[in-house]
């Protein structure tokens, strides 16, 4: 493989660029009317415009990038995760176009892709699963039948579905119509297909992932596990490797476990299996990624081992250069997804330009991150600005690392998840490893009743830079922005040498 | 130059003097002596009492958005009326305005003019970023008016519904 396409923007983009531009293979990216600026489309060798800003029209057409791939000369396509990194159409037609897909073959996305034949797979190869329907459900009178056989509380989630689209918890019968048609509409617009399942709600589950890669030679291991418990909205926020919850005994048959299925489905290429764990730590089998997941970092900062890296090689037919007993944990490492979204009103999305950006750095810190500084975040895709990953020697000098780069980073002009995470990280629930997945919910509201809060600072800051503002308004100098409220359009008419 | 400042829900009084990186501020009428050194760009470094403090200041709707050690303040800055420290602001009355967050598009509408809502109650679901926001009334009510329609695209700051 000499040449390749990344069929991705963000933070995945850049990601596979670098590594490409590591391992001396051209890259290739691609960008829609919206990305022409972005930093995935400066770091790339080649950039080729695939379309408008909506996805439908660019990242998901098909079309546009085996013609990119077509016209650059590119003989790999990375699909890095979400837009169709999941979709077996899309893997087959690189294969038919003579490209190599980097991840497993057409026919394995497609059956680890509907969730309900993962499901059949996976009891076969011993895995247990959460109880629920193993066909997708079509219509609402199968769905309450069903419903009415598990019981409440219950998972609605879409047959084709990921990435927490097309899920929803649901407590009570009298919210399963109206859940069931929210969750329809989502996934037919995210997967174009709105056929949904049903599993029965686990009461403050553990989700806990195993991370596996496979060659084309029958090699498959697997590279231990990812504490994903901290979610909010269904999707994950902070990943952490090794899971607090985990007993050698457990994770190394949850290892052995997902190493069957890879085997059982003939898997190339790297995946991830994910469990839920009950309050007994039993774990049930929930669906299988058939791609790099968006957490990959942590893995690769406790193995060692390049897992971006290691897609390519097996892409280009190389043996898997470790084997199991090679394989170790060393220290702990965590990441917080940096999200242009605003914890204080339940995570909405905050779209905008970075005005001004200060990235951590230093000892054990990596930051994944898909913008500059000036940098628009569009409203048209994943809110996902950052991924910032911490390593430390163990869990408590992770966390410690984790908090001090949280404190470091600042961004300005758009609201982030970062304060979210400032509060997090010193909660005694996620100190002591207590992670559920509602963690999140028990976390919510307003930061105010902090009485660590160190407000008296962001008083005096914004005092004085008001004063500094009336002067030089007073003097003719410019404001930084126009004026926006009253006392400061009050300012301007002040005189010099106001008595302050 | 004496304001109001209102972060976290409490009203301070604070009065700041001095120029040319050095300022005392009176905040609640304790004295902070504050070395001040501005930039780069919207960032500042303050040293109160020897403690160095890095942050990160924007112009936010009616005063600044601070970045302080991984914590972000909205202070709301106003000519002083001269009513004392730490007074809670009064919770707003009249029509309760629902406006978009963030753009995006009107999936579903919830409740139509005139309907009686709960607070908390779903009033209108907006798709953005992918995913589907289901927008919550502000407070019990009357559906007083309904400002847009399922498959509209809309900015920002939109007014979406009216509850009285």
């Amino acid at each position: 493989m000499k040449k390749i396409l990344v069929a991705n923007r963000g933070e995945i983009a850049v990601r596979v660029i670098r590594a490409c531009r590591e391992m001396g293979i051209a890259s290739v990216a691609v960008f829609s009317e919206a990305d022409r600026a972005s930093r995935h489309v400066r770091l790339a060798d080649e950039a080729w415009p695939i379309g408008p800003a909506p996805a439908a029209e660019s990242y998901l057409r098909i079309d546009r990038l085996i013609e990119a791939a077509r016209r650059s000369g590119a003989d790999g396509v990375h699909p890095g995760y979400g837009f169709l990194a999941e979709n077996a159409g899309f893997a087959r037609a690189c294969e038919e176009e003579g490209l190599v897909f980097i991840g497993p073959r057409s026919e394995t996305i497609a059956l680890m892709g509907e969730k309900t034949s993962a499901r059949r797979l996976a009891v076969e190869a011993g895995l247990s699963v959460v109880p629920g329907t193993l066909e997708p459900l079509e219509g609402d009178t199968a769905i309450q039948a069903e419903a009415a056989r598990l019981g409440f509380p219950l998972m609605l989630k879409a047959a084709a579905g990921g990435g927490g689209k097309g899920l929803r918890l649901v407590d009570r019968a009298a919210d399963l119509a109206s859940a069931a048609q929210r969750a329809r509409s989502e996934a037919l617009s995210a997967f174009g297909d709105g056929r949904v399942y049903l599993e029965k709600a686990l009461v403050r589950p553990r989700h806990v992932e195993i991370q596996v890669v496979a060659d084309h030679h029958g090699h498959a291991v697997h590279l231990f596990e990812r504490e994903c418990s901290i979610q909010r909205r269904h999707q994950k926020v902070v990943e952490e490797s090794p899971s607090p919850l985990l007993t050698p005994e457990l994770r190394a048959r949850m290892g052995e476990l997902a190493v069957a299925l890879v085997r059982r489905a003939g898997y190339v290429n790297a995946g991830t299996l994910e469990f839920l764990l009950d309050d007994t730590r039993r774990p049930y089998f929930l669906e299988m990624n058939t791609r790099l997941q968006v957490e990959h970092p942590v893995t690769e900062l406790v193995t060692g081992v390049d897992l971006v890296k290691t897609q390519i090689r097996i892409a280009r037919g190389e043996r898997l250069p470790f084997v199991q007993g090679d394989l170790a944990q060393r220290g702990h490492a965590i990441e917080c997804r940096v999200y242009a979204e605003d914890p204080e009103t339940g995570f909405l999305p905050s779209p905008g330009r970075i005005v001004a950006l200060r990235v951590p750095g230093g000892p054990g810190v990596r930051d994944d991150s898909g913008v500059e500084e000036g940098d628009d975040v569009p409203s048209h895709y994943d809110p996902l600005v950052s991924k910032l990953v911490a390593w430390g020697e163990d869990r408590p000098a992770a966390i410690a690392r984790m908090r001090r780069a949280v404190r470091e980073y600042k961004v300005l002009g758009i609201k982030t998840t970062l304060p979210f995470f400032e509060r997090l990280l010193r909660h005694p629930d996620f100190v002591a490893g207590e992670l559920d997945t509602g963690l999140v919910a028990r976390l919510e509201g307003p930061a105010s009743g902090d009485r660590e809060r160190p407000w008296p600072v962001a008083v005096a800051a914004a005092a004085i830079r008001a004063l500094e503002q009336r002067r030089s308004a007073a003097q003719g100098g410019g404001l930084e922005r126009p004026a926006r409220s009253a006392w400061r359009r009050a300012a301007r008419a002040e005189l010099i040498g106001d008595r302050d | 130059m004496i304001l109001d400042a209102t972060v976290d829900g409490q009203r301070h009084r604070v009065e700041v003097v001095g120029g040319r990186g050095r300022y005392t501020v009176t905040l609640d009428g304790r004295a902070l002596d504050v070395d001040w050194q501005p930039g780069p760009g919207p960032f500042a470094s303050l040293v109160v009492g020897g403690r160095s403090h890095d942050i990160g200041l924007e112009p936010w709707s009616g005063g600044y958005r601070v970045l302080v050690a991984g914590h972000e303040f909205d202070v709301e800055l106003s000519e002083t009326t001269g009513a004392g420290p730490e007074n809670p602001r009064p919770a707003p009355a009249g029509p309760a305005r629902l406006t978009a967050p963030m753009p995006g598009r009107i999936v579903r509408l919830l409740a139509e003019p005139g309907q009686e809502v709960q607070a908390g109650q779903g009033l209108v679901v907006m798709e953005a970023m992918k995913m589907e926001n289901e927008l919550r009334s502000p407070r019990a009510g009357r559906v007083a008016e309904v400002h847009v329609r399922e498959r509209q695209t809309i900015e920002t700051g939109a007014l979406l519904v009216v509850v009285e």
